[in-house]
């Protein structure tokens, strides 16, 4: 969504939302750079590993389509972790937690094709 | 203006564009209550003292001064904004409060601040002062009003002040020549023209941000509390301050939902 914030800003930032919400900080992964790769991503959410959950910097660096962020989300939550963005700080742990987060995303997407002056 | 809005929506916005503000009275006292409540809850924890019975609460609000140093301060405010923000439900609440007005003045589709303010104005203390600014001079949008909500009655130096709108146009043209002063010499400027807020506990202030506000140091003999919370249109124009770090929707309808996740069909293979 044409968010950009250097990478070791983003890391201080998780770290203190870890910090915050008694979270164990325990590795930090970076997205490969290609428009649309969510490589990384999906090598964490399906690694059978002991990670509770993983902590983003945004909600908006997850897919921007939304049927390919849905199936994180469900993915998410049949392996029974957690996701949590620290700058909106939200969380998703259950389905309940999708309407949520979807209306944010909702109005993000269209907002672009709304009055932008001031 | 559209003549599509009832006669009290016109008379309500007619007063908003002449005087920078409204109050009113709350329509939903049970919710006020409910969230003064959840702040004297929440102070008396964070105070380590038995909880108050409501008819306490008045006196127990302004004479916190009594009990509260000033460099304890910060830490009690803190740890009330911690608990009212973790509460869903005091967001709802404080929406309530506000919703006819906010229907009137801004529209049905809104977004609102994720995290409900307080201010604790302690008698003679200058460390919570808020020097006149406008909120869009720090990355407010335009398109947003501010509900502040008294806990206990404002008034005097208790209270907040606002630049009045007819005083206004004329800051803005001259404003150049405050260019390397302070935010001090500015308010000595506007200070015969600002309107100091008399606000009773039950009544609701909407007031435009984009006019130049602030306060004093309070040299009344009680605490003055008040919470504040910004809305707007959810789909008008935002500032630096974006939905989902520091907006929320909270009334999207059901059009609007059809319409967000509408796409035509695709004839290609």
């Amino acid at each position: 969504m044409g968010e950009r914030v250097p990478q070791h800003i983003q890391n201080q930032i998780i770290r203190k939302f870890c910090e915050i919400n008694n979270l164990e900080y325990s590795l930090s992964a970076s997205e490969y750079a290609m428009k649309d790769s969510y490589l990384m991503l999906e090598e964490i959410i399906n690694e059978k590993s002991n990670l509770d959950g993983i902590v983003f910097y945004s909600l908006f660096q997850l897919p921007e389509n939304k049927i390919y962020r849905n199936n994180i989300y469900k993915n998410i939550i049949k392996r029974k972790k957690k996701i949590f963005f620290s700058v909106e700080n939200y969380k998703l742990s259950k389905k309940n937690d999708i309407l949520e987060l979807e209306e944010i995303w909702d109005v993000k997407s269209i907002l672009p094709n709304c009055y932008k002056g001031f | 203006m559209s003549s599509y809005l009832d006669k009290k929506d016109i008379q309500l916005s007619k007063n908003f564009f002449k005087k920078g503000f409204i109050i009113r009275k709350v329509s939903d006292l049970k919710s006020l209550k409910t969230l003064r409540a959840a702040i004297v809850n929440s102070l008396c924890k964070s105070l380590k003292i038995k909880m108050k019975k409501e008819k306490d609460f008045d006196k127990f609000l302004n004479e916190v001064h009594e009990i509260i140093k000033i460099k304890n301060l910060n830490d009690v405010r803190l740890n009330i904004l911690n608990s009212i923000n973790s509460s869903s439900e005091f967001h709802k609440k404080y929406f309530e409060v506000s919703k006819d007005l906010l229907f009137s003045l801004v529209g049905n589709e809104l977004a609102m601040q994720t995290r409900v303010n307080l201010s604790i104005q302690l008698p003679d203390d200058s460390s919570s002062l808020l020097p006149v600014h406008s909120d869009i001079w720090s990355g407010d949008s335009p398109f947003e009003v501010v509900v502040w909500i008294p806990l206990v009655n404002c008034y005097s130096s208790k209270t907040m002040y606002i630049l009045k709108p007819e005083n206004y146009k004329k800051i803005h043209t001259q404003f150049k020549k405050y260019a390397g002063k302070n935010s001090s010499d500015f308010f000595k400027n506007i200070k015969k023209n600002v309107e100091w807020i008399n606000i009773k506990f039950g009544e609701i202030l909407i007031f435009n941000q984009s006019l130049p506000h602030g306060n004093i140091i309070n040299s009344e003999k009680e605490t003055r509390w008040s919470l504040n919370c910004r809305f707007k249109s959810l789909y008008s124009p935002y500032g630096d301050k974006k939905i989902g770090e520091f907006f929320k929707p909270i009334t999207i309808r059901a059009a609007s939902k059809i319409g967000m996740n509408y796409s035509l069909p695709n004839l290609k293979k």
